[in-house]
């Protein structure tokens, strides 16, 4: 045992000389990655008989879709041969990072929504876009969430997430209930449901980003979807201002309609608990649609917007990509030919259908009848879900403080007040108008 | 066995070339360099430098570890991790090993169907660690869990909670999943202690008429403290390092409200960010956190071996 304790003395001591050579010797080659800047220009004049293009994205789950996709485009363009080669989601950043700053990459790449992908577009490595056909269809929503600063859009928006209520029908017929209009209607569902034994919303407060998720969904009901988030977003509001408290605070007061041990609970149990018809209402996202066929391919449900104390009823959006061409691409005119594709009527049915996602193009409908009556909402009214598109930066980032206060507070912890005051400390040191 | 000896020195002697052997160390003195010294000493250059993502912009001496101690909201949730790193090393210390020693001694008494309760209590050892968070999980699970079915069937809906979901139970809930886990390599550790202790020292007390608890105090105990030297330094490296387990049950945010957070995972968000939050500029912060804990647990190891020496030269 002494040995042992020699021994680990030594081990130390020669750790500690290797650490400081180590620290002494590399300083210097940090930055040498961006030298050769605009070198890969001269070589655009290749032949010219087929073009080959390559597509980045992170949905490796999606490559016989994609394949339906490039077979459509090619029946009008079968001169541009298309390769779709993802990378796993957690994996894409860095590797499309890595290969863009050492000026490769693919011709065209699934970009990031928001913040994210437009860091890349300021550093320069995203190819202007808008001169090409198709982007006035857009809502200016979707546009931004690839528009840079500098007003060029640097992404054809593809598809969008969208949050609102789910509910049981079954359960809402049986219970002589109508679909709320108002903030009133609403809570009066909730109390007649649980007067009648039945859980009114499928909800749990174990994992962090329903939380944020719900908020988006509740917080538009409050707040009257863009009347305040407008306001929010260009730093006239902030998160002190009574009117958003009150939205912490109803989410609070929608405790006493959550399962029993809702503390407990997160995902895959609130799922079960409305696919099994054991509570009324789900607050979730559009992509829940396909995961809750498949737990209960008999339950008769439907979404219905959420109604606002002004009377007014909203679903809450982003988009959750949009696709972009590579700077240094040596394909451009063949690359914006395709992403000119991407914002078709005909790409836009055929992604609806096979997909089962919403399309950032205006009117397309689908057999998927939840899904074509969700496009139309998400179309007529909608509402910025702004914890994804303005508050994700800081660190922690505004979001993520928002999901453990709101977990805080319904554990007793801290009050809504001082939810609204940790948001608003955060948010003044990472986004930009309140600075 | 002499005559080799004898020929090996022989011949050492003749030709001066034993050196020679301490080349033989050499390849796995490079495999080992490799792999354990240099990522070891990387994480602790990177400690002492700026980052932003992926890629190391300045030297900055140790800002980060300044920033990793004073800064909000990370030096309370160093602290907060911390406390959380102690209970866990104090309860798995009385539950898990406490336990294991009774049960061991149990054994070492031959019991009937001893080899049995051997290989029963070290079974959950041989799962995955994931594979055990998820079981938990799942009978832990408030309203579809076995526990809580349980506690209803006999009576005790007042004891029914969200085991882990409930600040107050989710952190002693992981650390006894983990005792559970961890009891059978306990038994074995003490069991060989007990067997290694001479019999003829046993029978010599025994005819001196010590019996029962006097026998336990005086015998048993002082000579098992090697065995229990070992298991409190891997139960103290273990606790320090908790991490698989609260990731595989909740998550990398120490949910719910960071009641389960430990330096571990801590250090996972910090140095990788989290699942839900996307950022991850904070490979410098991290770097400084795993140095700190590297060190933390270095001393208070040598601390615990250096205990160990002087009540060994007592004996």
């Amino acid at each position: 045992m002494r040995k042992m304790t020699k021994y680990l003395l030594l081990f130390l001591f020669a750790m500690l000389v290797t650490f400081v050579l180590a620290a002494c010797s590399d300083n210097g080659n940090d930055s040498k990655a961006d030298t050769d800047e605009g070198t890969s220009e001269n070589g655009e004049t290749a032949s010219e008989e087929k073009v080959k293009l390559t597509i980045g994205s992170w949905r490796t789950e999606d490559v016989a879709k994609y394949e339906k996709v490039i077979a459509l485009f090619n029946e009008t363009n079968p001169d541009i041969q298309v390769e779709f080669n993802p990378t796993k989601n957690t994996e894409y950043n860095t590797v499309l990072n890595t290969s863009l700053q050492a000026g490769e990459g693919p011709d065209i790449f699934h970009l990031r929504p928001y913040a994210a992908g437009l860091k890349l577009a300021e550093a320069g490595f995203v190819e202007p876009i808008s001169d090409i056909n198709g982007l006035d269809q857009y809502s200016e929503d979707y546009l931004a969430a690839s528009k840079g600063t500098d007003g060029e859009q640097y992404g054809v928006p593809l598809n969008i997430s969208s949050t609102q209520f789910f509910y049981n029908k079954k359960i809402f017929e049986d219970q002589g209930l109508e679909v709320p209009t108002t903030w009133d209607e609403f809570i009066e569902v909730n109390e007649k449901l649980l007067d009648a034994g039945i859980t009114p919303i499928a909800m749990g407060t174990k994992e962090g980003w329903l939380l944020s998720l719900t908020h988006g969904i509740v917080g538009a009901g409050v707040l009257d979807g863009n009347t305040f988030a407008d306001k929010l977003v260009t730093g006239d509001k902030d998160f002190t201002d009574p009117a958003f408290v009150e939205s912490i605070e109803a989410m609070n007061d929608l405790k006493k309609y959550f399962p029993a041990n809702s503390e407990g609970l997160g995902m895959d149990d609130i799922r079960t608990l409305f696919a099994m018809e054991q509570a009324a209402m789900f607050p979730l996202g559009s992509w829940e649609i396909p995961v809750v066929n498949e737990l209960n391919a008999d339950l008769d449900y439907d979404f219905f917007p959420m109604p606002s104390k002004a009377g007014n009823q909203t679903v809450t959006t982003w988009v959750d990509g949009s696709f972009a061409i590579n700077a240094k691409s040596k394909n451009k005119e063949a690359a914006k030919t395709f992403l000119e594709f991407l914002t078709t009527k005909e790409f836009g049915e055929l992604f609806v259908d096979e997909f089962k996602m919403i399309s950032a193009i205006p009117g397309i409908t689908s057999d998927d009848k939840l899904l074509s009556e969700l496009s139309k909402a998400v179309e007529s009214n909608s509402t910025p879900y702004y914890w994804v598109i303005n508050f994700v930066s800081g660190d922690p980032t505004t979001k993520t403080v928002l999901e453990t206060e709101l977990q805080g507070m319904y554990l007793g912890e801290v009050t809504p007040a001082e939810v609204a005051q940790k948001l608003q400390e955060n948010a003044e040191t990472s986004f930009e108008p309140f600075k | 066995m002499t005559t080799v000896q004898t020929a090996l020195k022989k011949k050492g002697r003749k030709n001066g070339k034993r050196w020679t052997i301490h080349l033989f160390p050499i390849p796995a003195l490079i495999i080992y360099s490799v792999f354990v010294l240099y990522p070891i000493l990387a994480a602790l250059t990177y400690s002492f430098y700026s980052f932003k993502g992926f890629s190391r912009e300045s030297f900055v001496g140790f800002d980060n570890f300044v920033t990793l101690f004073t800064t909000e909201p990370y030096g309370s949730m160093f602290t907060n991790a911390f406390k959380h790193n102690l209970l866990y090393f104090g309860l798995q210390m009385i539950v898990m090993n406490g336990l294991a020693f009774i049960l061991a001694f149990v054994i070492y008494k031959k019991v009937r169907g001893a080899e049995f309760f051997k290989i029963a209590f070290f079974l959950p050892r041989l799962l995955s660690v994931i594979v055990v968070g998820f079981l938990w999980k799942l009978i832990l699970n408030p309203n579809f869990g076995t526990l809580n079915m349980l506690l209803g069937k006999l009576g005790l809906e007042e004891l029914q909670r969200a085991w882990l979901g409930d600040p107050n139970t989710a952190l002693i809930s992981i650390i006894l999943v983990n005792c559970w886990f961890g009891l059978g390599f306990g038994v074995l550790i003490f069991l060989a202690g007990f067997q290694s202790i001479p019999g003829e020292l046993i029978e010599a007390a025994k005819l001196d008429g010590a019996k029962g608890m006097t026998m336990i105090r005086k015998i048993y105990l002082p000579l098992m403290i090697p065995s229990i030297m070992i298991m409190t330094v891997l139960t103290f490296i273990q606790s320090f390092e908790a991490f698989e387990l609260v990731y595989a049950m909740q998550g990398s945010m120490g949910e719910p409200y960071y009641s389960t957070d430990t330096l571990a995972v801590f250090f996972y968000r910090l140095a990788f960010g989290s699942s839900t939050s996307g950022s991850s500029d904070a490979i410098g912060l991290g770097s400084a956190l795993a140095a700190v804990l590297f060190f933390f647990i270095l001393i208070c190891t040598m601390i615990f071996l250096k205990f160990t020496n002087k009540k060994e030269v007592e004996m």
